[in-house]
């Protein structure tokens, strides 16, 4: 506790240098740029801006990208509330109240409890990090290579079968992922493994590819294929973005509630943010003494989900960091940026390279306040760009993805993988299968062999050791509550109804 | 597939065995789901939403933009491709301002090309533009 307490203040130390307060500031800039856009979210700007960033030192590309990662939780919410298409997955509830506010001429005040909660919830969920991450990491160390298979196979479950209207479409999604992850060299026997005689795929496919590909491209052909290009109108803000004593009366208690609900609901890998915006939607409505506002704009419906999301996002970045397993899109591919730099997230981290991962804390407090003192008064300028014309947005996002795709390697190869990929997204879209799981199998698949690989050669071949142990045990154990309990619970429903 | 001789204890071929399997099995569990009646919401729509069919023109335009982009990157330069990229996808979003739509088209492309050659120093095919700014 009190050695995470000096690390973080080394960190503020790394932080407040001068460059990488710049990258900081340009990161929340970004971040809120892509979070107010709709069809660029934060998993698709840090993976277009890897091949650009390769270039930077480490610790300055990482400060960025984070900060990338909380401003477009930031900038979600102004789309949310003006536009009533929510920018991010994470911000739809966000749109249910906050766009009746914003009808009812409280725009002013939606914007500013969204972003003085995601204020409160990210700098109390940053604290929950920077003192639990290493805490995690510690125990994590102890973890052996069946224990982390097990891991795996859990998060593997959970994105799976949580995201999404249907279990059986998230798994689909995941295991396209996992083909995909296995395609190119074995990497300790050297056998080539789906490559199809192509000498380009030897390597791989690149995960920025399928990111960008997936999320730009795969967008752009659905929503291009859809009948009708809804022009929604925005919302004009009257006033200025603040509350009244009344409002924050009503506000502080949900920012508090929904910072409880979204930091332990990232830690525990539950698919996403969309589950704690929800709950603590669910929450407020249930615990507010306004009820009948609800549906009509009420400030708790605002005020609870958005401190949710925040928290939510932070929560996420502990296993991330410390067991090096992503359990969102956005968390993945920060992930890829580590590794791009050589450097591995995981129990080792905090000892391997204290300075990048304490200067990444500490960035994000400091992220955090920029981001309020960024979203407040410069609102206006954010809502000018939500009037640039749906077609040069999409052109713009579709050519950009496409430069990403080709700057990492300088390879059409890679284009004509990204074209294809695109065409997976848009069919994913088409048939409600969701696509986080996807990039998880991509990412995890690998890494899940390897462990599988490692298990078995301690135990010279034997597959008993998969179970072995109490911490595999423990893990399969919730693994088990984790499929069949959803399903005792429908039956149980169904049983009900049919009585 | 070859595989190596070696001495290692797990064959390259087991784990892609697992996810072929595991694969197999959820792929199984989708066509029950299709066949019993569950298709699947479209992404945007709420179940139960009637489903407007899909309008492939547009789509067939923007995957044709990005085609000819992969196309024409390293035969015409990055200028050309973006070019074309960017207005076939604005055309395909409904747009039919074309002189206008080209000349932002241009200008995007120019802008990302100079940024990224002279400003970040990343290489993108010149193609047309091949000794025309190069010593600029």
């Amino acid at each position: 506790m009190g050695n995470s307490f000096a690390m973080l203040m080394d960190g503020f130390q790394t932080a407040f240098t001068p460059t990488n307060l710049m990258f900081g500031l340009l990161g929340t800039f970004l971040g809120t740029l892509v979070g107010v856009l709709p069809g660029i979210g934060p998993a698709l700007a840090i993976g277009l801006l890897l091949p650009v960033c390769l270039t930077v030192n480490p610790t300055s590309a990482l400060i960025m990208f984070a900060a990338i990662f909380y401003g477009a939780m930031y900038g979600g919410s102004t789309t949310s509330i003006l536009l009533n298409t929510p920018g991010e997955s994470g911000s739809v509830i966000t749109a249910l109240e906050g766009n009746k506010m914003a009808k009812a001429g409280r725009a002013g005040a939606a914007l500013a409890t969204a972003a003085i909660g995601s204020f409160v919830a990210g700098t109390i969920a940053t604290l929950l990090l920077a003192f639990g991450a290493p805490w995690m990491a510690d125990v994590a160390l102890t973890i052996q290579p069946a224990g982390y298979l097990s891991l795996i196979i859990l998060a593997f479950a959970t994105v799976g079968t949580l995201l999404g209207s249907s279990r059986i479409r998230g798994l689909v999604a995941l295991s396209v992922g996992l083909v995909i992850g296995l395609i190119g060299a074995d990497l300790q026997s050297g056998a080539l493994r789906l490559t199809f005689g192509n000498m380009n795929a030897i390597d791989g496919i690149e995960t920025v590819t399928v990111i960008v590909a997936i999320f730009a491209l795969g967008e752009a052909l659905y929503l291009a294929s859809r009948h009708t290009l809804v022009r929604t109108e925005v919302l004009e803000m009257k006033g200025k973005a603040w509350m009244t004593p009344e409002d924050f009366r009503r506000s502080w208690k949900p920012w508090l509630r929904g910072t409880a609900i979204g930091f332990p609901l990232g830690v525990i890998p539950a698919g996403g943010s969309e589950v704690p915006t929800f709950l603590s939607y669910g929450v407020e409505k249930s615990l507010s003494k306004n009820k009948d506002e609800f549906g009509k704009g009420a400030i708790e419906g605002v005020a609870g989900p958005e401190a949710a999301n925040n928290a939510n996002a932070a929560g996420v970045l502990v296993p991330m960091l410390a067991l090096g397993l992503p359990t969102s899109a956005t968390a993945a591919v920060v992930l890829v940026a580590f590794q791009s730099f050589n450097i591995q997230p995981g129990p080792m981290l905090f000892q391997t390279n204290p300075e990048i991962v304490w200067g990444l804390i500490a960035s994000l407090f400091i992220g955090n306040a920029l981001l309020l003192v960024l979203n407040l008064p410069l609102i206006r300028f954010w809502v000018l760009l939500l009037k640039i014309p749906t077609h040069y947005l999409y052109a713009g996002i579709t050519t950009f993805a496409l430069l990403g795709a080709y700057a990492l390697n300088n390879s059409t190869f890679d284009l004509q993988v990204a074209l294809a990929v695109g065409l997976i997204g848009y069919l994913f879209r088409r048939f409600g299968v969701p696509v986080t799981p996807l990039i998880i199998g991509v990412i995890l698949g690998p890494l899940a062999e390897l462990q599988f690989k490692r298990a078995l050669q301690i135990s010279q071949g034997d597959w008993n050791i998969l179970i072995a142990g109490g911490f595999p045990k423990i893990i399969y154990g919730i693994l088990l509550l984790v499929i069949i309990g959803p399903l005792v619970w429908n039956f149980k429903k169904k049983f009900a109804v049919k009585k | 597939m070859d595989v190596p001789q070696g001495s290692s204890i797990v064959s390259p071929q087991t784990f892609p065995y697992m996810v072929a399997t595991f694969t197999s099995l959820v792929g199984i569990g989708l066509i029950m789901q299709v066949l019993r009646g569950r298709l699947g919401t479209p992404e945007g729509n709420q179940p139960g939403d009637p489903f407007l069919g899909a309008n492939f023109k547009t789509m067939a335009i923007i995957a044709t933009a990005i085609a000819l982009h992969v196309i024409l990157l390293e035969i015409a330069g990055y200028v050309i491709a973006a070019t074309v990229c960017f207005f076939g996808v604005s055309y395909g979003f409904g747009s039919r301002r074309y002189l206008k739509d080209l000349g932002i088209s241009l200008a995007f492309a120019l802008i990302v090309y100079f940024s990224f050659t002279k400003g970040l120093n990343i290489n993108l095919p010149s193609g047309f533009f091949e000794g025309v700014f190069e010593n600029g």
